[in-house]
């Protein structure tokens, strides 16, 4: 050993001094210093630590030199010589200290890097250059930051020689990185220089260096492209063929556009419907995923829920970047990246994360809304917020000084803790979706047109009409035809079957709904400092689907309520000696054909005093005396009525109450409430399981039969002569109970001949219509029944009083009266004092 | 107008949609039908099926050609009677009475002819134009006049029909009235 020790450093001094008398035009006299430096780089003897790294880099320094195209060679060859000769004094033990060796080794790298950059700029590939048997690549040098990292896995602990190649690797990595990644190294570096000279924990010193080289690598991978292109040249300079590893093309790199978009374009093959088709399907996994994503902030270990919001982005990304919307491809890749780290385990899903992550979803809903209904080459301009988020997301570890996040942090260093309540307070419906999630099955689905499924059921109604007409056959009906009788009966179960199975298929369940109630509840939560819990109860009721949306606007006014004066601040709460977290309970269900959906919060409850003060106040009414507390209650629905003290940005200003009566209203539906003060308010909103149902009565005048809807008439009278009074010979009053109503003849209205005239002998309906009420004479009540709504037709447009047709049970058509409009058009009538009877076609 | 049709190869009788659309009057097939002793004829593509008098509920307050709405089926649909639109005195409806509905884009309308006679080609060389008669008759509802077996059908633009500005000023009066 020692003899060849000795030989070596023999054939070393040999080589260093051929190399300080090396001319750097000479490729004859280079490649045989390198045939030389390669026998010795491969018989370095053992004992000299650092020796065959820095012969390597010398090897790839000629290698350099071979090639020529750089702008100083004879400083490199200088380098090089200076290196070999350090190595030298380390062998022969001359000059022991490896801190030449080390200096030599910084200075050549610096120099081969130089090299590399100017011999990428002039498009050399560097990775041809060698001739065989000339000197070979340095295979055993990391060429990436990846590299750097497999290699520090592999290593042991006091293999000095092998940290010394990843230093060598290092060093001339990291001056090619972006100044972040650098900074994040730095420190490992200068460790690792110290564990070079000095010595000391390995183990210690490759878990700093790890750490840090995955710091850098989440960095680079997040940095895009440009930073990916300044890492990529180090790479590509080496001879490729020797560097499996440094073929390992980032594939995000590619993916990642250098410079943030500021707009989506619209290409002009842009498939309309498939955008269509895109922002439906995105729609319902954003829905789904913000559901997890509350889920998830409540059990951050429910890696399910984690996977639903990844794949949901992973789809969304999927799918926008084969249209071609590259900004939401590029927030879905984004933010999917940050949930795969959590779902890796890498992160633990805390608050702030969640925040990104509900970020990103609203800003996706953001776009997908400007995407909607645009045309192919249109320009959609991207929210002003789209830069920071993407940024945030690339930085998450940083994204906690978000103006929103401030924000909380301020309100809740002002609240004690009522963050960690409210989540915990979120556990009780994590605990149901989580059970919730145990039994629910995946149920395959078809996704039908709604124009289909609508004539689907048109057509069972007919069915149905013409299944009662044959049932009703004198044939089949008078009891001769037994066994007809029985086949037809069998048939009706069927036709029955199919009705109750098409109506189903337009319902669905109110889930979504409520997830959407809750993220509200938590953002209120959140904003007004308030300890919330929020419980729902029977989501998987069903409802319209066209009723669905149409509830979502209600509801959010009620919530709103609920939680901003509801709901008593901690403190407040404590010192009334309720829990500090207040509930609010959302429950839905059926009872009676109705689905009741009710909102109940432990809050304060409705004072009477304030309310009826206020009134007064307002003027709505004089005082409170023979009023009940409901009727007091009711008046918070006046449009403009609020007792709250203070406006807010949430609630305050009076609208809301007033929205959700008038909403529910026109979806034929009641609100109720009932509340105790200091305990809590409950609203109960009572729907009508379909808006295309009506409940009506048929009434006939003349030939012709109309439908009242139930919901507009308050009762029904036949009148004595004395009720009726006339003004002025032309307006006729209803007397009723003291009150005067106005009475409108129908077949006046409408110009019916053969009605009743004579008041006393036909029917009186007293309708209202929001607060008009009168009264209207038709010959007869036929009796109340249940109709589907349907427009008349485009042709026709709107006809004045009436609001839409509806197949009666003979299959002939019904017109469907339209209180608002015929008040209005019987006031017209009146007030022209002319003829109202329009014109009528021919009679059947 | 004329000469341009009349370059055009008689062959071209299987039309297309976008012709048809185009709303220049050219030939193909069209289904002819009665009112009074006049023969008119309808694009085949325009009719969506032809229904026997069923019952028809009257509207209040529309035009007297609105003759109402029925139940095709499910569906509402307004039902015209052209002769009412077309001036001509009423008559009493019979077993050859029917109702032909015709689709636009997606709207349905029926529209209640004495009699429908047959379906049958007409050649663009058969087709002229409208001669005027000055003011005293209206016929913008009429494309042009088509001969066919030494009879003349007048080809009906049933868009117009049902477009016409009185049912455009009922729109317009009955909005006002909503607000």
């Amino acid at each position: 050993m020692a003899d060849h020790a000795a030989k070596w450093t023999r054939s070393l001094a040999a080589a260093a001094a051929r190399a300080r008398a090396l001319d750097v035009g000479d490729q004859e006299a280079v490649a045989e210093l390198g045939a030389g430096l390669e026998e010795l780089w491969q018989s370095v003897p053992d004992g000299l630590p650092g020796v065959g790294s820095l012969m390597e880099r010398c090897l790839y320094g000629l290698q350099v030199l071979y090639q020529g195209g750089i702008a100083q060679p004879a400083d490199l060859a200088a380098a090089i010589s200076e290196a070999l000769a350090a190595m030298l004094g380390v062998a022969d033990g001359s000059n022991a200290a490896p801190n030449a060796m080390l200096r030599e080794a910084d200075r050549l790298e610096t120099l081969l890097l130089a090299s590399e950059h100017e011999r990428g700029m002039a498009g050399t590939d560097g990775s041809e250059a060698p001739a065989a048997g000339e000197a070979p690549a340095p295979e055993a040098v990391p060429a990436s930051l990846d590299d750097v990292a497999s290699r520090l896995v592999l290593l042991e602990g006091d293999a000095t020689e092998e940290w010394t190649l990843l230093q060598a690797a290092l060093a001339r990595l990291v001056p090619g990185l972006p100044r972040p990644v650098q900074d994040v190294l730095a420190p490992a570096c200068v460790d690792l220089a110290s564990f070079l000279a000095a010595g000391g924990d390995g183990d210690a010193l490759r878990r700093e260096l790890g750490g840090a080289l995955e710091q850098a690598l989440l960095l680079l991978e997040e940095g895009g492209p440009a930073n990916a292109q300044r890492r990529r040249p180090a790479a590509d300079a080496k001879p490729a063929t020797a560097e499996p590893v440094a073929a390992d093309v980032d594939p995000e790199a590619d993916h990642v556009e250098s410079e943030l978009p500021t707009e989506i374009v619209l290409g002009d093959d842009a498939d309309p419907e498939f955008i269509g088709e895109f922002l439906t399907e995105s729609n319902e996994y954003i829905e789904d995923s913000e559901g997890a994503l509350l889920t998830l902030e409540s059990d951050p270990q429910d890696m399910e829920a984690v996977n639903r919001v990844f794949r949901a982005f992973h789809t969304i990304k999927g799918t926008s970047a084969f249209l071609g919307l590259d900004a939401v491809s590029e927030l879905a890749h984004k933010a999917e990246t940050v949930l795969s780290r959590v779902r890796d385990g890498e992160i633990q899903f805390t608050h702030q994360y969640a925040d990104l992550a509900l970020r990103s979803v609203d800003m996706l809903k953001d776009l997908l809304v400007r995407l909607q209904d645009r045309a192919p080459g249109d320009c959609i301009p991207l929210p002003a917020d789209f830069a920071n988020l993407l940024f945030d997301l690339m930085h998450p570890e940083s994204a906690a000084v978000d103006p929103s996040t401030k924000k909380r942090d301020a309100a809740e260093a002002a609240a004690a803790t009522p963050r960690a309540d409210a989540r915990a307070g979120m556990e009780a419906a994590a605990g149901e979706g989580a059970a919730a999630k145990a039994s629910s099955r995946i149920e395959s689905s078809v996704r039908v047109r709604t124009d289909r499924l609508d004539r689907l059921i048109d057509m069972v109604g007919e069915l149905v009409i013409a299944h009662s007409i044959v049932a009703q056959d004198e044939v089949v009906d008078e009891g001769r035809h037994h066994d007809l009788a029985k086949k037809v009966a069998h048939t009706g179960k069927i036709v029955r079957d199919l009705q109750d199975l098409s109506m189903s298929m337009r319902m669905v369940p109110l889930k979504g709904t409520f997830q959407k109630m809750a993220r509200l509840v938590r953002d209120l939560a959140v904003k007004g400092s308030k300890e919330v819990q929020f419980q729902r109860i029977g989501e998987d009721t069903e409802i319209d689907r066209n009723m669905v949306d149409l509830i979502n606007d209600p509801l959010v006014h009620m919530i709103r309520n609920a939680v901003d004066h509801g709901i008593e601040p901690p403190d407040e709460r404590a010192a009334a000696d309720k829990p500090r977290q207040g509930r609010v309970i959302l429950t839905a269900y059926h009872a009676g054909g109705n689905v009741i959906v009710e909102l109940a919060d432990d809050g304060r409850g409705l004072d009477r005093r304030r309310i009826v003060d206020k009134a007064v106040e307002r003027g709505i009414i004089e005082s409170d005396k023979g009023m009940s507390d409901t009727d007091v209650f009711n008046l918070i629905f006046e449009a403009g009525f609020s007792t709250a003290a203070r406006v807010t940005d949430v609630s305050g200003r009076g609208v809301g109450m007033d929205v959700v009566r008038r909403n529910i209203e026109s979806l034929h539906g009641r609100v109720d409430i009932s509340s105790r003060l200091g305990r809590g308010t409950t609203f109960s909103v009572r729907l009508p399981l379909t808006m295309a149902i009506t409940d009506g009565m048929l009434v006939c005048v003349g030939d012709q039969r109309y439908i009242v809807p139930s919901l507009n008439i308050q009762m029904n009278l036949r009148p004595e002569r004395d009720n009726i009074a006339t003004v002025l010979k032309q307006g006729e009053m209803l007397k009723l109970r003291g009150d005067l109503l106005p009475l409108y003849r129908l077949h006046r209205i409408f110009g019916i001949s053969g009605a009743i005239e004579n008041p006393c002998h036909g029917a009186i309906l007293v309708m209202d219509d929001g607060d008009v009420r009168f009264a209207v004479l038709v010959d007869e009540l036929l009796g109340k029944l249940q109709v589907v709504t349907k427009p008349l037709g485009n042709l026709l447009g709107r006809v004045p009083g009436i609001s839409g047709g509806a197949i009666l049970g003979d299959g002939r058509v019904g017109l469907i009266l339209d209180p608002a409009g015929l008040s209005n058009l019987a006031r017209n009538c009146q007030s022209s004092g002319s003829e109202c009877a329009g014109a009528v076609g021919a009679v059947t | 107008m004329m000469e341009t049709k009349a370059e055009i190869p008689a062959v071209e009788s299987a039309e297309t949609d976008a012709a048809i659309k185009s709303r220049v009057c050219k030939g193909g097939k069209f289904l002819t039908f009665f009112l009074d002793e006049e023969e008119y004829a309808l694009e085949i593509l325009k009719v969506h099926e032809i229904i026997g008098m069923m019952p028809i509920t009257p509207v209040p307050r529309t035009p007297d050609y609105v003759l109402g709405v029925l139940n095709l089926r499910g569906k509402v649909i307004p039902v015209l009677d052209l002769r009412t639109k077309f001036g001509m005195e009423k008559v009493a409806w019979d077993d050859e009475t029917c109702i032909i509905v015709v689709q636009i884009n997606d709207r349905q309308v029926g529209t209640v002819v004495d009699k429908v006679s047959e379906v049958l080609d007409i050649a663009n060389d058969d087709i002229e134009d409208t001669p005027a008669f000055g003011t005293e008759v209206n016929t913008d509802f009429i494309l042009g006049i088509g001969k066919s077996e030494g009879r003349v059908k007048l080809l009906l633009d049933i868009d117009k029909v049902l477009t016409s500005d009185e049912l455009a000023e009922l729109n317009a009066a009955t909005a006002p009235a909503e607000a």
